[in-house]
């Protein structure tokens, strides 16, 4: 009988001891994440409009490998990267992969326009209150996500790319390059 | 026997008391830990008595258990109240998502409702939804409380609306001002932020006014309403002329070459504090309680 009220008293001592110190392992600290943070998450999607004026998500490309481009008129990387996104969704047509330019916080008729002076033709969508840049916590502009067939964020990339960059990065998202 | 079931009740009810009512500058005060961290010594002193007096392994336990219960609940305390991190005001922009570290990542809804809950994401545990009752989480106690933020919108003048950025903000992408900083203007200590409009290549400043203190501003029509003055500068600092506007109502305001809303709202942020962990207090709760049913 003494020998289980030791045990036990024991026992009730180290579990006590690890709850009550955890806290000085663990100190809290909060930190913000940019868009690498989501790699191995869902990838949040939202219903927004693109430059024509139809509803679209990214939950609707299921099944396909999206590039997903956070980019504005605005910002010269962006600009200097879209020609290769434009590449690239040429190049992934046949291969499941979809290129998808989400413009942050301008009217649709200056993302549209703009994406036609530079001969963009993979589709733009209009995020006029910046969900998806606060969402994913972009750092900047472009910010590049790379979602799987599952919508499970892959690899995301604060900067531009180019075009070469853009296609390795696909391969952990289990592309046929 | 009667000081050292005292002793255990004292201490019991200090650190449920600090669970009850979590948040208090008394719990990280000095005194405060070295009471408790005395309690707990007289309590094995009055302990050590009581053993020594004691007849039977019944009895023993039962005095060792309240000891050890007593012991444990008061460095339950001091860990959170001494050693325990400060309380912290986690502020967040609608869809950020922060880092806890030793506790999870709050969820900051993208809903600008106050009424939307921020959730706690834990690793192998569910969804915690924090609202403005608390809610304990481990050695932290959380609680939502609202606190008034600003959804700007800019616009040109042709009425394009243009890309909100917040290069020292928590959220780049951000068109919702959090308002963190202070600055006294004419004796009335105001909250400010502030946003840049890279297309137009102006930097605003944003000063947040309560209805009360809108009222007082020149050329305002009493609307009752709170008020966001805009003051635009150009990329490098400089202010330009006519480029001091007030919004209120969520009306549009024009200045600088920039047509700029403001809508003030109420959106939660998240007090965390440390907290004795309550299973540790509800253990030895049950010791204490233990011990004194063996004594009985």
């Amino acid at each position: 009988m003494q020998r289980y009220i030791v045990w036990l008293v024991a026992a009730a001592a180290l579990g006590v001891a690890v709850m009550v110190f955890e806290p000085f392992f663990f100190a809290p600290s909060s930190r913000s994440e940019g868009a690498a943070g989501f790699k191995g998450q869902p990838a949040p999607a939202y219903t927004l409009r693109d430059d024509r004026g139809a509803a679209v998500s990214l939950a609707d490309y299921r099944g396909r490998v999206v590039v997903m481009n956070l980019w504005a008129s605005w910002c010269p990387p962006c600009r200097a990267e879209m020609p290769d996104l434009q590449r690239l969704s040429v190049y992934g047509k046949s291969r499941g992969i979809v290129v998808v330019g989400v413009n942050e916080g301008e009217s649709a008729d200056r993302a549209s326009a703009f994406a036609q002076s530079l001969q963009i033709h993979y589709p733009i969508w209009i995020d006029a209150n910046q969900r998806y840049g606060r969402s994913y916590n972009a750092l900047g502009l472009p910010t590049t996500v790379i979602v799987d067939r599952n919508g499970v964020v892959t690899r995301a990339f604060d900067g531009a790319l180019t075009f070469d960059q853009m296609r390795k990065s696909l391969t952990a998202a289990g592309a046929s390059l | 026997m009667i000081a050292l079931v005292a002793l255990a009740l004292v201490v019991l009810a200090a650190v449920i008391a600090e669970i009850a009512l979590p948040g208090k500058a008394v719990y990280h005060a000095g005194w405060y830990n070295v009471s408790l961290c005395g309690l707990a010594i007289c309590s094995i002193m009055a302990a050590r008595k009581r053993f020594a007096a004691a007849h039977g392994i019944r009895r023993r336990a039962g005095v060792v258990a309240i000891a050890f219960g007593t012991v444990a609940a008061a460095v339950a305390g001091v860990a959170s109240g001494l050693l325990g991190p400060d309380n912290q005001n986690v502020i967040g922009a609608p869809g950020q998502r922060v880092r806890i570290e030793g506790l999870g990542t709050l969820d900051f809804p993208l809903s600008d409702a106050s009424a939307a809950d921020v959730t706690l994401e834990r690793p192998l545990r569910g969804p915690l939804a924090i609202g403005p009752g608390t809610r304990n989480a481990g050695n932290f106690i959380l609680r939502a409380s609202p606190r008034d933020v600003v959804f700007v919108e800019a616009r040109d003048l042709r009425g394009n609306r243009l890309t909100i950025t917040q290069p020292t903000g928590s959220v780049f992408l951000s068109p919702v001002l959090l308002m963190e900083h202070r600055q006294t203007i004419a004796g009335m200590e105001l909250p400010f932020d502030s946003f840049n409009v890279p297309a137009a290549q102006r930097v605003v400043k944003a000063v947040l006014f309560t209805p009360a203190q809108a009222a007082m501003l020149p050329h305002n029509a009493e609307t009752g309403e709170p008020a966001v003055l805009f003051a635009v500068d150009d990329e490098n600092d400089r202010l330009l002329p006519h480029a001091i506007a007030l919004s209120s109502g969520g009306k549009s305001a024009k200045a600088g070459g920039l047509a700029l809303r403001g809508r003030v709202a109420g959106y939660p942020a998240v007090d965390v504090m440390s907290a004795p962990n309550l299973i540790a207090v509800i253990l030895s709760a049950l010791l204490v309680a233990g011990g004194l049913i063996a004594l009985l």
